[in-house]
């Protein structure tokens, strides 16, 4: 893929490398995710670089960021720990966004994962260069190099003799020095920037309004096209006219937009004849010289629509699908001891069902993408999540080579997985190939929502067998869920394993006799990955359910938490990110204990008042919530606060973190109290905020985060704050009312008093 | 379509739309004031909140025909230098994350601010009841709140106060 300059930046990043590394004029460090380096005599061959430090003899310090920003901050995060090995002054860091390129390997941001997985080659490139550049003055000054240091103010000294040389006065030497292996990293009781407060990079741009995201994307002679899909998923345009449309004014082109199939999304194998595949469904396109004109000649269009088989799907069948699927066996995914024997035989049975909705993402920029399709070339402005999986598709769709592709990733007002899709840049690229123009594609709020991939709709059927002592000896969890890897992976059911389980590793393991199976419900909706994925509805079955336990047998809900986790059997956990990696149970106890104490768990409360606790282990991270409510006569819910504490391993930027999880919180706590996507005869119900609420600020609860300190690897922190949000309120709601309630989002009614 | 002339940020503009665009489309499409964003087109989110003759209003449904003579402010005119105390609290709460919501909240409080220099918690949940952000700042918004009526109050000298009012 070829990297022509983003016309939105001031310097582009290829002018920006062109001049540090055009004549010996500086030092040019290129790194990739092994953590292997190369300086700038290598950079320019076909060695493929994650990202870049470039240090001009000007004094200017330049990081390349290659994820993509949308408020969680990871430009300002990456840049961090880069400069901290670097000993760099922070005041004098700047950051570019990468251009979509192989060079950079996978730049796709989701899963919590971009402090992850840059941690050590992002430390190890800063200390490098660093290395390099200690080395240069040394030779410069012809003192042994032990006897140099760096100032943290971007500069070498050498205090016996008391010289100093700054970075750009050390840059072109710096260059030619051979890269180091093995670098030794800071001891991190001397970092002077990770784990301390920085503000975000491109703050002051957004409180000014210049900040850029997608939808301000601007391109000479840039038409503005809105897209009429079809209302149910699947559907196809049977016959349309535009001629309405064409007569009014700035109206330049109307066209169907063919479906496309679409690769799978992160490069995974297609399963052959699997039911539901990875399309865009087409549509019928307005393009006009402005977005009003486009909205204005989309309302007069006349389209029939063949809405196909998904028209006979409506929530009454989903739902009776999924208690449908409840009845028969799942496909079992992991059985310890003799569960169905256990449960049989228990002295005491508990079961309970729980539901939850699909959803959408709502990310408050509303899917947009501008793209430049002319003379065998693409050129996109994606505020994309995904840039390799818009390129891969792009190039299958367009039939166009890899290299003729051009993908500018700009900042993201919100992603929350939705941006994880490429149905909206592909798109936009037909759109401009059909209109021989570059062409910004934008949706309304109501495209956004009915033409999102949803958050999966899921059921839960556990059963607990309890021993003559009250301990549990038995815990059966049946999944029946839609799937989102089926949407992307062209198939329902995964051949071998379990999919979409995380949220579920605990108590199994815990209890000698444990079950998991899994349905998979079959739906025209497209599913997509939403805020911390899985672990949310599977989490909330399994929080309330331990408080259901703990309710029955009469213990405390943490007691019975701290009870299971430190049984001799060790929990495994599956179903988390890290695949089989066991939990670590000091720390997974370490947050509950302190969300405790924080909360002042078991303090007495006014009647109608409650606590109620969830924790987890999730994206690398432990993070467990006591939340606080109110419930008032008539049913009306109160969230007092929210208290959580989070052990996510080393902290980059405790701000930065505790914003990540209020936010989380919020997005929790919104999903719990309004939200579901319902659907008649195959077409989405909700249009916009008033069918589908956000929670707004008189509604916010204090959230209050504590960390603990540690200098594990750091976890991810994007999404762990999300899933405990709802259990935890709705055991609060139960210990607030003994109502408890079990489906999301709740149904508050239930607990008015009569 | 007749031209139109409207006032923003100090400066007119003649455009040549038509009468029903919203002024939210002539700011970003037809000036290039993107700064103003697009969130629901139905007056639900707040996003897309300018000021009208000082007033917040949602450019999102105001008929670009209805504006007439009265001035518009959009976050780009909020202040010269980016320096308004609503900008500076902002700033200092860190609050935006994606900040895509943020141009509109702070259109919102410095009218806000503008009527009611010492806002309680109630006035501030009135103030901005209308607007939506996703990444939920509500707490850090209501904090920067605060701090920029603080700063206001502070803000003795008249050129300070004028500064601050606009």
């Amino acid at each position: 893929m070829s990297s022509s300059p983003n016309p939105a930046a001031a310097v582009t990043r290829r002018d920006f490398l062109r001049t540090a590394s055009a004549g010996s004029a500086g030092l040019f460090i290129a790194f990739r995710l092994s953590g292997a380096l190369l300086s700038d005599a290598a950079a320019s061959s076909d060695f493929a670089p994650n990202a870049f430090i470039a240090i001009s003899p000007e004094g200017e310090i330049r990081l390349v960021i290659a994820r993509s920003e949308m408020g969680q901050g990871v430009r300002t995060s990456l840049a961090m720990i880069l400069a901290e090995e670097l000993d760099a002054d922070w005041a004098s860091v700047k950051i570019e966004q990468a251009d979509c390129d192989a060079k950079y390997g996978d730049m796709t941001t989701g899963g919590s994962m971009s402090i992850r997985s840059s941690w050590d080659p992002l430390r190890k490139a800063g200390a490098s260069a660093r290395d390099m550049l200690l080395t240069a003055a040394a030779e410069t000054w012809n003192v042994p190099k032990t006897e140099c240091s760096t100032t943290g103010a971007n500069a070498v000294e050498h205090k016996k003799s008391n010289k100093k040389l700054s970075y750009a006065a050390l840059a072109v030497k710096a260059a030619a020095v051979p890269v180091p292996k093995d670098v030794p990293l800071k001891d991190p009781k001397d970092y002077r920037i990770v784990g301390t407060k920085r503000n975000r990079i491109d703050g002051q741009h957004i409180v000014i309004g210049e900040a850029h995201y997608g939808i301000d994307t601007k391109v000479p002679g840039m038409l503005f096209a809105v897209v009429a899909r079809p209302p149910v998923t699947g559907g196809k345009v049977k016959h349309f006219d535009g001629s309405k449309a064409l007569a009014l004014p700035g109206v330049k082109k109307v066209f169907e937009v063919p479906a496309a199939e679409m690769p799978s999304l992160f490069g995974e194998e297609r399963k052959e004849n699997s039911g539901h595949q990875h399309y865009l469904w087409g549509g019928v396109a307005v393009v006009a010289d402005s977005t009003w004109q486009a909205m204005a000649g989309r309302k007069a269009l006349t389209i029939e629509w063949d809405n196909g088989p998904g028209a006979d799907e409506s929530s009454e069948t989903q739902s009776a699908k999924l208690a449908e699927l409840l009845k028969t066996p799942g496909k079992e995914l992991k059985k310890i001891g003799d569960p169905e024997s256990s449960f049989a035989s228990a002295a005491k049975k508990i079961e309970a069902t729980y539901d939850t909705p699909f959803l959408a993402h709502m990310a408050m920029e509303p899917m947009n993408c501008t793209a430049s399709v002319r003379e065998g070339k693409c050129e996109v402005w994606a505020p994309t999540q995904n840039p390799n999986g818009m390129a891969s598709a792009l190039a299958s769709v367009l039939k166009m080579p890899q290299d003729a592709l051009t993908i500018h990733i700009t900042l993201i007002g919100g992603g929350f997985g939705r941006r994880l899709n490429i149905d909206y840049g592909v798109e936009a690229a037909l759109i401009s190939r059909a209109a021989d123009a570059p062409v910004k594609v934008i949706w309304t709020r109501d495209d956004d929502i009915k033409h999102d991939y949803y958050r999966p709709i899921s059921r839960h059927h556990l059963q607990a067998g309890l021993d003559a002592g009250g301990n549990v000896a038995s815990w059966l969890h049946h999944i029946a869920a839609a799937s989102t890897d089926s949407t992307f992976l062209g198939g329902e059911i995964p051949d071998t394993g379990g999919t979409e389980i995380a949220g579920t590793g605990l108590p199994g393991g815990s209890v000698p006799n444990y079950f998991l199976q899994q349905s998979f419900l079959h739906t025209a909706l497209r599913r997509g990955y939403w805020r911390a994925v899985d672990m949310n509805w599977n989490h909330f079955a399994v929080q309330s359910f331990i408080d259901e336990i703990a309710a029955v047998t009469g213990k405390d809900p943490l007691q019975l938490r701290r009870q299971l986790i430190t049984t001799t059997q060790k929990p495994a956990g599956e179903g988390d990110n890290e695949g089989d990696a066991p939990v670590n149970t000091a720390r997974l106890l370490g947050v509950l204990n302190l969300a405790a104490e924080k909360a002042g768990w078991g303090k007495k409360l006014p009647p109608g008042s409650g606590q109620g606790i969830a924790g987890l282990y999730g994206f690398g991270s432990y993070v467990a919530h006591v939340a606080e409510v109110t419930v008032a006569k008539d049913g009306t819910l109160k969230i007092d606060r929210i208290v959580v504490a989070v052990d996510c391993g080393q902290v980059i930027n405790p701000d930065m973190l505790e914003a990540q999880v209020q936010g989380g919180v919020i997005f929790g706590l919104t999903s719990a109290l309004y939200d579901e996507i319902t659907v008649e005869k195959g077409e989405v119900q909700q249009s916009n905020f008033d069918t589908y609420p956000v929670m707004r600020i008189a509604d916010a609860p204090r959230v209050e985060v504590h960390i603990i300190p540690s200098r594990e690897a750091p976890g991810g922190i994007g999404e762990p704050g999300v899933p405990s949000a709802a259990p935890a309120v709705a055991n609060a709601i139960f210990a607030a009312t003994g109502k408890r309630l079990r489906r999301l989002p709740f149904q508050t009614k239930e607990l008015a008093q009569a | 379509m007749d031209p139109i002339s409207i006032t923003v940020n100090g400066k007119s503009h003649t455009v040549e739309v038509a009468p029903d665009t919203p002024l939210l489309w002539v700011l970003r499409d037809t000036l290039g004031f993107t700064g103003t964003k697009f969130g629901c087109g139905q007056s639900l989110c707040g996003a897309c909140t300018v000021h009208v003759d000082g007033e917040p209003t949602r450019s999102c449904i105001t008929r670009i025909s209805v504006v007439g003579a009265r001035k518009i402010t959009t976050i780009e005119g909020l202040s010269p230098d980016g320096q308004h105390p609503v900008q500076r609290a902002w700033l200092e709460a860190q609050v935006p994350q994606c900040g895509y919501c943020q141009a509109g909240m702070i259109m919102t409080t410095a009218a806000l601010l503008a009527a009611n220099p010492n806002p309680t918690d109630a006035d501030i949940d009135e103030a901005l009841g209308g607007h939506i952000c996703r990444c939920g700042t509500y707490a850090r918004i209501r904090q920067a709140v605060h701090e920029a009526a603080k700063a206001r109050g502070a803000a003795q000298t008249p050129a300070a106060a004028a500064g601050a009012t606009r």
